[in-house]
């Protein structure tokens, strides 16, 4: 038992779809018809990743992959199901997410790692940070509004990565940067799975995940359709297309 | 303990968003009510010749509501504004109303600094009695936390709030007896006035700066019952509303 990192049991998640406008007023008001739908983004999911294992999830634009994610990080709660991890998250690693673009980046550095609540743990983080993302003191100092996007991929990336939690979360976050910081980057993400850490990883690049992870799943409409070997199930999604 | 730590750090980001790319910076702290007090004399202090000390009266009433027009302001849209950290980030929302009234809470300190140096030439008593206006300004910002938690939670899923509440508040302060004396109120408008939550805080905070004696027992109460249903309020709208703030923002 003690070596699952996370399980995830029958998970539903719907969110409230908003057809909120002139007309909705006018329908709640004479019918009495609620402005929101109930939609179901995630139906009667069930996974679980062991310690050391890296999970891919694999899936069309709006499959539910993002909502997984979140709701296995407990930012989404479910409707039903029951979702048990052992250890800690590192933030979900979006392109830019959580990034305050009025803030220079060391402020948004000192903010992130404060609510991630990294600050105190670990003195070193900021210098870590400033190494891994090969970003100068010049441009630490600016308000990140005026950093190209694969500056903004560098800091997240870097922030992220300070944190030093059992599971990693990666959103399509190699997308954006240089091929050099890409590299980097996944040089970083085998290094982490190395040490025995997990790593879930969404991706639209079938080829990614199958170096980095050794399990995968693939969600079509929110429901989970495939499930088993990396390989096997990045050689379903590609007869998706 | 950690979470202490993530209220201080949002807190700390509105401060130095908040007056970013600004020339005078925290001072529209104090500009802001100057300018207001300057209409107020030019328009009011003539009218009302049984008010001694009209600067006084006028500037103890509009730093509370400065205090209140900015918090809620701010905190409408703090959910939807911070969407990028609730969706990276597992923290909960109400954080992020709550550091907005924190940050505005720093600001009125060090408006209440300078206000109490610059009322000593318009008539201010020093007194152990400022000393109450502690305990008014945290029942204060105890009913503006209630309130924000109602209105950033329902500016989620319908961004007319924020408008709507930019629409009220001119109301809301001219019905609030901030410039003008509460006595020359009409015996049947009265009501109105009595209507309006903000009322008894200012009533409260004038008592403590202008008048030259305490607030009554019966005045506390109210501000306390206010401050506690209105978080009441704010906090049940909040839990009904929460789970659903993601797919919305």
């Amino acid at each position: 038992m003690s070596d699952i990192v996370i399980k995830v049991e029958n998970v539903h998640v719907s969110f409230w779809q908003n057809n909120v406008g002139v007309y909705s007023v006018k329908d709640l008001i004479t019918l009495g018809k609620s402005p929101f739908k109930s939609k179901t983004i995630l139906n009667n999911i069930s996974v679980e990743v062991k310690k050391g294992e890296s999970l891919g999830i694999l899936g069309r634009n709006g499959s539910g992959k993002s909502t997984l994610l979140r709701t296995i990080a407990g930012i989404i709660k479910p409707d039903q199901g029951k979702i048990t991890v052992n250890g800690t998250f590192a933030p979900i690693l979006a392109i830019g997410a959580g990034l305050e673009v009025e803030l220079t980046g060391y402020e948004n550095i000192a903010l992130l790692l404060a609510l991630y609540g990294t600050a105190r743990k670990n003195t070193n983080a900021v210098e870590n940070i400033k190494e891994f993302s090969e970003l100068s003191d010049e441009v630490l100092r600016m308000p990140v509004k005026q950093y190209s996007s694969g500056m903004v991929a560098r800091l997240a990336f870097s922030i992220s990565l300070a944190n030093e939690s059992d599971i990693l979360i990666i959103d399509e976050v190699l997308a954006v940067g240089d091929q050099g910081f890409q590299a980097k980057c996944l040089d970083k993400i085998y290094k982490i799975r190395d040490e025995g850490k997990t790593i879930l990883f969404v991706s639209h690049f079938p080829d990614g995940v199958t170096q980095i992870c050794n399990k995968a799943i693939l969600l079509e409409h929110g429901e989970m359709i495939d499930s088993g070997d990396s390989i096997d199930v990045c050689n379903h999604y590609k007869k998706l297309f | 303990m950690q979470n202490i730590t993530r209220i201080y750090a949002l807190s700390k980001r509105n401060v130095i968003l908040r007056y970013k790319n600004s020339l005078v910076g925290f001072f529209w702290g104090f500009i802001k009510p100057a300018i207001y007090l300057l209409i107020f004399m030019v328009m009011f202090s003539q009218s009302f010749p049984s008010v001694t000390n009209y600067v006084l009266f006028a500037s103890s009433g509009l730093i509370l509501w400065f205090f209140f027009s900015n918090v809620t302001t701010q905190a409408v849209g703090s959910i939807v504004g911070s969407s990028g950290l609730i969706k990276a980030i597992n923290i909960p929302a109400y954080f992020f109303p709550l550091s907005e009234v924190l940050s505005e809470l720093f600001n009125l300190l060090l408006t209440i600094i300078v206000f109490l140096v610059m009322m000593y030439w318009f008539g201010i008593v020093y007194s152990a009695k400022l000393i109450l206006i502690i305990p008014l300004v945290i029942l204060f910002a105890t009913f503006a936390y209630g309130l924000n938690l109602i209105l950033c939670s329902i500016n989620v899923f319908f961004r007319d709030i924020g408008i709507i509440w930019g629409t009220i508040q001119p109301a809301l302060f001219y019905l609030s007896p901030i410039g003008y004396p509460e006595t020359m109120i009409p015996d049947q408008y009265k009501l109105v006035i009595k209507a309006n939550p903000i009322y008894y805080f200012i009533k409260v905070g004038r008592t403590v700066f202008y008048d030259n004696f305490p607030p009554s027992m019966h005045a506390w109460n109210v501000c306390i019952g206010i401050s506690v249903i209105t978080l009441g309020i704010g906090l049940f709208v909040y839990s009904r509303l929460k789970n659903q703030f993601i797919s919305a923002i």
